[in-house]
């Protein structure tokens, strides 16, 4: 059984404390989402009664974001066809009316840019992928590639919401928010929704990440994301002010529990309980989240899997061996959020610099979740917003880069559920039109809250007089990516 | 989940015996959530053709057979057990409970009558109902309230202590805390209309208007800067400032809403009017590269739509910007017509740049400050006295060149052709009138355009073009620019295909919606119209939103719990008379906001205590009935600032530009991906530290750090949440903010009483509002000793701590006293009850 025990016992000690005669009423209303001011519960552990709706493969789930858009023709999805006709222009029978960006739906030359670097195969399932993937090729009969992902966005900020959220203008909850609030949490000295973030090491194309890629949303605010930063504390306000020790502040904390237990007795609110056991949560986590990246007890061999990165706070190998130290403590989602794939000018020599600094470190975070048994039940998804155009950007007898194409790209998943070694979809000759099984980003949604245990049509919520969901009134789960 | 539970509730609270059926209340709700979806009015959605929601309709197609549940088919198919019969249809995620289906056949029974929805009928003022404990009503709210708990068997609370009150009143009217004379004062005033001289005092106190701000700055999705990429800074604190203003004048909500909507259009408009009109330009402003302004300009009027109509309206209309409504009568042609009114800004979409920190987009109105005026005539006498002092040179460079070019032709190259032609006429043959042009026409180009080239020559031309700069550069970054609204740019309007901007299909022109009542007689088809229609005694709407919004203030949660709705998918209001008769109130007392405020404070069923008993524990154990006051955690702005307000730090200045306070590193400076502007957080020194959080300055891309469950003030909201995390506990413990507001406060007890027992008694009253009861006052004082212990074995540490914070220590003031009696302090305003409104 993999799915999770909801922790009742504190629960039930905390409405015995208040003297009982609480209905099923009172308790799911403490429970409950969507009571506002006044309500809280604890809600750090659990999930709804209902969930999960069925056998879980994955109990938690870890997003490798790669923003700005990785190529899927240079990467994953190899074109011979292009090698050939290298510079012509894509045929209009193929190019139709896909809608671009604005920096190229004018164009009138669309010159076949073919992969920069060859292709190789890799492992026992003999996957193609760039030779700029060793890593990830060494894992491939770990992993399923998808070729065939799409999506209406055209540019980075609608297309990220879109997937983490289920549209493209900000203000839904987004995915890590729907599954803590769906299904709790695991742990209680950290929250159950991390986020982390970082950039290419060039800070070639930086794009900002908004704080609504983990948004709540209109679910209660616990809900939210909580982002790790990358300078001064991890979590902001974490660490004592200065002159205060833990045991000085151990003592505080004893002591207003004992005046915060006066006026429960005073007053009879149960939200007493909660905020005494938030305070309790807060002392844990002052000391659970530094030692998340104290890596002292970590072997050598391991952190040096990860790369030369790995022990540089703020780096993407930082951030996987910091994700994988979350994940073990029971953390259900954690949000990678790395940037720099967004090449439409530097292409040649930007691709392989951003591989270097992602495919390594994601690829030890398979391997490691591997080595630990955690692979099985553990959900690993590495992609980007969209992927990018066949032809080349810029001058057309020399094209630079590429730009954002949302009609075809390849992600990448293991673990969780997931059939190894596998790849679904597939693109026409050009990598521009899907061939077969298309994935649309709410299947992909639809897909992981399946793997997660939930039926992404039944996890709703009501706000301003409508059931949401996360995939809005679409979706459907993808059965030919699972083992 | 949520559903059901209020659907049990309201169960929970009809009296046992079989009332008789109301549709709204007990009917509408299960049509809506379970068959409109397919059977409503969406016509592209609609299976079967059949609608279940008309009467008329719902009769032709047999669905519904009055008085014959055996003969109607939705009484069939919701009973039938075979999974293609059934409905809802098991796919569908629907399911109606056995008492659904029974309470369906009973309604069908009784005739199928259907009632229009609630919230769509005027409001008219019920009769104010008996009640057995007549003693208990002080005044018609609590005739109403006692009503329905009697019903349900419930006793109202007892009345809070006096101490309990005053807080409470404090925190609701103003957010601040009363200071220890006048929490004594209060609580020993024996005097009959004592309280009632405390509501009176609060309601004209000029922090009355600050509190009562926060809440319609969420609606009005207000902050200082534009979101996006660049962010920039924006001057709407203008309009922050008179939202503030307006309601301390308790400027009637009829014509505090007139000026929001339309101060602009109103006959001879004060600035006043149309700064209020900036309501409507609060909105995100997006000026990255390669968004295209047109679209942006949709985004902007949708947004503007959505809020007007949930703030307003109490209405979702964001659903009809691409289909008829799924649910409420509003078609997608009347969100058109009705955007129709704010699509006549002269705006592009894009905000414009003014300076590398500041972008706004036009309309606006230039509000000079007396610093700007002086500022700006300063450099003007400045740049007048440099020309002078410039104009010598320049006279004499000017007669060196005019004699070159009048003697030499090969000097005329560059001069325009007519001047050239004027030039080639022998002077001799030249008129009057020629001669003086030329001359003036000379002068003109070389000031136009030769001047500039001896600029690097003479330094007295230097210093003029500095400057000019430097007066352009202070306009650009300094002189306030004030967003509002103008309908100086009519356009076509047009029904937009699926919500999409290129595709205007129909043409549209002004119009409320057909399912509300008619625009009043001679109300112009504009935004004045529109307010005038929204405040015309016939609206069903507009008063009912409004008092619910106010009573969620000081209950909790409304009346209609879902505050942003009150279309058919709202829950029916338990306490709907109550609603009606405050609706009523509101509008005829001449919709007076403090009026109305102190008829609820003033009340019985507010004055009760939070204090939770088995009785409505058992009963009513989320307080729908109000059978006692709601105790919730005060939002964070009103944390601060009672933190800041108990220390002494306070700084109770109010209006003005937005100041910076303490701010965790690297919160702003993360967004610099961009060198388009600087991101360096601009740190506040001195008294600005400790100005009300409502001056704090709102990034709308990263709100403030400390300001936990606020709105995001990106799109409008107008209900909050009060949750309780981890991270609020770590905020409020280690947050610079309330480290040195403890400190101040241990050094106010320090040097006002004699003895550690008498300063730990002040902080614990000056944070919680009373005295400490004896077991509290053990555990207070265990407490510091252990404090105090740790700090005289180190006092280092008692240094490192208390040089927490700019303000000056006192430094007379024993070091490990004082950190120990900071410490305590801190503990007490982290405590669930310093930061509770019980």
């Amino acid at each position: 059984m993999s799915q999770s025990i909801p922790k009742v016992v504190s629960r039930r000690e905390m409405l015995g404390s208040v003297g009982g005669g609480l209905g099923m009423v009172a308790l799911a209303s403490m429970m409950g989402a969507g009571k506002s001011v006044g309500a809280t519960g604890s809600g750090a552990v659990l999930g709804l009664p209902e969930l999960p709706h069925h056998l879980a493969k994955a109990k938690r789930v870890v997003i490798l974001w790669q923003g700005g858009g990785p190529s899927h023709i240079d990467l994953f999805d190899d074109k011979p066809v292009m090698r050939q006709m290298a510079g012509k222009d894509i045929p209009e029978s193929i190019r139709g009316k896909t809608r671009l960006s604005t920096m190229s739906s004018s164009n009138s030359k669309w010159p076949i840019l073919p992969s920069i670097k060859p292709f190789q195969k890799y492992g026992k399932s003999g996957l193609s992928l760039s030779t700029m993937l060793p890593n990830v090729g060494s894992m491939v009969d770990d992993i399923c590639v998808v070729r065939s992902m799409n999506t209406e966005a055209v540019n980075h900020a609608p297309g990220v919401t879109f997937f983490m959220t289920g549209a493209q203008a900000p203000g839904r909850p987004s995915m890590g928010s729907w599954l803590s609030y769906g299904l709790g949490c695991e742990t209680d000295n950290l929250p159950t929704f991390v986020v982390m973030t970082s950039s290419d090491s060039g800070k070639t194309c930086g794009q900002l990440f908004f704080d609504y890629y983990w948004g709540n949303g209109f679910l209660p605010s616990r809900f939210q994301g909580v982002r790790f930063r990358n300078t001064g504390d991890l979590v902001p306000y974490l660490a004592n002010p200065p002159g205060v020790g833990a045991s000085a502040r151990r003592a505080l904390l004893d002591d207003m529990r004992d005046l915060n237990a006066v006026r429960l007795a005073e007053s009879g609110d149960p939200e007493i309980e909660t905020r005494i056991s938030q305070y309790e949560m807060a002392f844990r986590m002052q000391s659970s989240v530094p030692d998340l990246v104290d890596f002292a007890n970590e072997p050598k061999r391991t952190v040096e899997r990860y790369g030369v990165d790995a022990l540089k706070k703020g780096t993407f190998a930082n951030n996987c061996l910091v994700a994988r130290r979350l994940l073990e403590r029971g953390v259900r989602f954690v949000q990678l959020m790395h940037s720099g794939w967004d090449q439409h000018g530097n292409l040649h020599t930007q691709l392989e610099n951003q591989c270097k600094d992602t495919e390594g470190p994601s690829a030890a975070l398979v391997r490691d979740l591997k080595e630990r048994g955690m692979l099985d039940d553990t959900l690993v998804i590495w992609g980007g917003e969209f992927g990018r155009t066949p032809f080349g950007q810029g001058d057309p007898a020399n094209p630079k880069g590429r730009d954002h194409f949302g009609r075809a790209y390849s992600w990448w998943m293991a673990g969780g559920g997931i059939k190894p070694g596998s790849t679904f979809g597939a693109t026409d000759d050009f990598g521009w039109n899907i061939t077969e099984n298309p994935v649309h980003v709410h299947d992909m949604q639809a897909t992981i809250m399946h793997l997660c245990g939930i039926d992404h049509t039944r996890l709703t919520f009501r706000y301003q007089g409508r059931q949401y969901r996360l995939t809005d009134v679409h979706g459907n789960v993808v059965k030919g990516i699972m083992a | 989940m949520v559903f059901s539970l209020s659907h049990v509730m309201i169960l929970l609270l009809v009296p046992a015996a079989e009332p008789a059926i109301d549709f709204n209340r007990d009917i509408r709700p299960i049509l809506s959530e379970n068959c409109f979806y397919c059977h409503g009015q969406d016509g592209n959605k609609r299976k079967a053709d059949l609608r279940l929601d008309v009467r008329e309709e719902a009769i032709k197609a047999l669905a519904l057979v009055p008085k014959d549940p055996g003969k109607s088919s939705m009484i069939q198919r919701i009973h039938s057990s075979e999974a293609g019969e059934v409905m809802p249809p098991p796919k569908s995620n629907r399911k109606l409970t056995p008492a659904q289906k029974n309470l369906l056949k009973r309604w069908v029974a009784e005739g199928g009558e259907y009632a229009k929805h609630w919230a769509f009928v005027t409001p008219v003022r019920p009769a104010v109902p008996v009640v057995n404990n007549k003693a208990w009503i002080r005044n018609p709210i609590d005739a109403f309230v006692l009503a329905r708990l009697e019903s349900a068997g419930l006793e109202p609370s007892v009345e809070a202590d006096r101490a309990t009150l005053i807080k409470r009143l404090s925190i609701d009217l103003i957010g601040l805390p009363p200071t220890l004379s006048e929490l004594k004062a209060f609580v020993s005033d024996q005097s009959p209309d004592a309280y009632s001289k405390l509501v009176d005092r609060l309601l004209a106190s000029p922090h009355f208007g600050e509190r009562m701000a926060l809440g319609w700055l969420d609606a009005a999705r207000y902050a200082d800067s534009n979101g996006f990429q660049q962010d920039g800074d924006t001057w709407q604190w203008i309009w922050r400032d008179w939202v503030v203003r307006a309601l301390n004048a308790d400027l009637p909500f009829d014509q505090f809403s007139t000026w929001q909507l339309a101060g602009d259009l109103l006959p001879n408009a004060t600035t006043d009017q149309k700064i209020a009109s900036g309501f409507n330009r609060n909105h995100m402003l997006n000026g990255e590269g390669g968004a295209i302004a047109e679209e942006q300009r949709f985004v902007n009027l949708f947004d503007r739509m959505d809020t007007t109509a949930t703030n307003w309206l109490g209405l979702t209309m964001a659903c009809a910007q691409c289909h008829d409504h799924k649910y409420d009568p509003i078609t997608q042609k009347d969100y058109y017509r009705l955007m129709d009114a704010f699509n006549r800004v002269p705006e592009s979409g894009a905000p414009q740049f003014f300076s590398s920190r500041i972008r706004v987009a036009p309309p606006v109105i230039e509000l000079p400050t007396e610093e700007n005026t002086r500022t700006i005539a300063d450099l003007e006498g400045q740049i007048k006295a440099a020309e002078e002092a410039s104009r010598r040179v320049v006279d004499a460079a000017y007669g060196m060149w005019s004699d070159a070019v009048l003697k030499e032709e090969a000097k005329r190259n560059d001069l325009p052709d007519p001047l050239k032609a004027l030039l080639k006429k022998p002077m001799e043959q030249r008129t009057v009138d020629e001669t003086t042009k030329l001359k003036a026409d000379l002068r003109k180009h070389f000031d136009d355009k030769v001047k500039t080239g001896l600029v690097g020559k003479a330094p007295e031309l230097a210093k003029v073009d500095s400057l000019r700069k430097q007066l352009a550069d202070y306009r650009a970054d300094k002189l306030p620019r004030v967003m509002v609204m103008s309908d100086a740019k009519p356009r076509e309007t047009k029904v937009l295909d699926r919500g999409e901007y290129l595709n205007g299909t129909e043409k549209v022109s002004f119009a409320t919606p057909e399912f509300l009542p008619k625009m009043p007689a001679g109300a112009p088809a504009n935004r004045l119209g529109l307010a005038q229609w929204l405040f015309a005694p016939e609206h069903p709407l507009t008063a009912r939103v409004q008092v619910n919004r106010i009573w969620q203030q000081f209950f909790g949660f409304g009346i209609v719990k879902t505050a942003e709705d009150f279309g058919v998918q709202s829950e029916y209001p338990v306490h709907g008379p109550l609603l009606d008769w405050l609706a009523v109130e509101y509008r005829e007392n001449g919709w007076s906001t403090k009026k109305l405020l102190r008829l609820i404070v003033t009340s019985n069923t507010y004055r009760q205590s939070s204090r939770y008993t088995p009785s409505h524990l058992a009963k009513d154990p989320e307080n729908r009935l109000y059978g006692r006051a709601t105790r919730y955690r005060m939002p964070a702005s009103v944390l601060r600032d009672w933190a800041l307000a108990t220390s002494g730090l306070i700084n109770l200045k109010i209006g003005g530009a937005p100041v910076y306070p303490y701010q965790p590193d690297a919160v702003w400076e993360a967004l610099a991906i961009t060198k388009e502007r600087d991101f360096t957080y601009p740190a506040s020194k001195g008294d600005d530290l400790y100005r009300r959080s409502l001056y704090t300055f709102w990034r709308r891309t990263v709100g403030p750090a400390n300001m936990f469950d606020a709105s995001n003030r990106q799109t409008c909201r107008v209900r909050q949440s009060a949750t309780s995390t981890p991270l609020h506990a770590l905020t409020l413990l280690n947050d610079p903010t309330w480290v040195e507001a403890a400190r101040g406060m241990a050094q106010r007890a320090m040097k006002s009483q004699p003895n550690t027992d008498a300063q730990l008694r002040q902080s614990f009253a000056s944070i919680l509002c009373r005295e400490p009861g004896a077991r509290e006052m053990e555990i207070v004082k265990k407490s510091f000793d252990k404090q105090l212990a740790v700090y005289k074995a180190d006092s280092s540490a008692a240094k490192a701590f208390l040089k927490v914070g700019e303000s000056p220590r006192d430094e007379s003031l024993p070091l490990d006293a004082h950190a120990a009696l900071t410490s305590v302090c801190l503990g007490l305003l982290n405590l669930d009850e310093a930061m509770t409104r019980e």
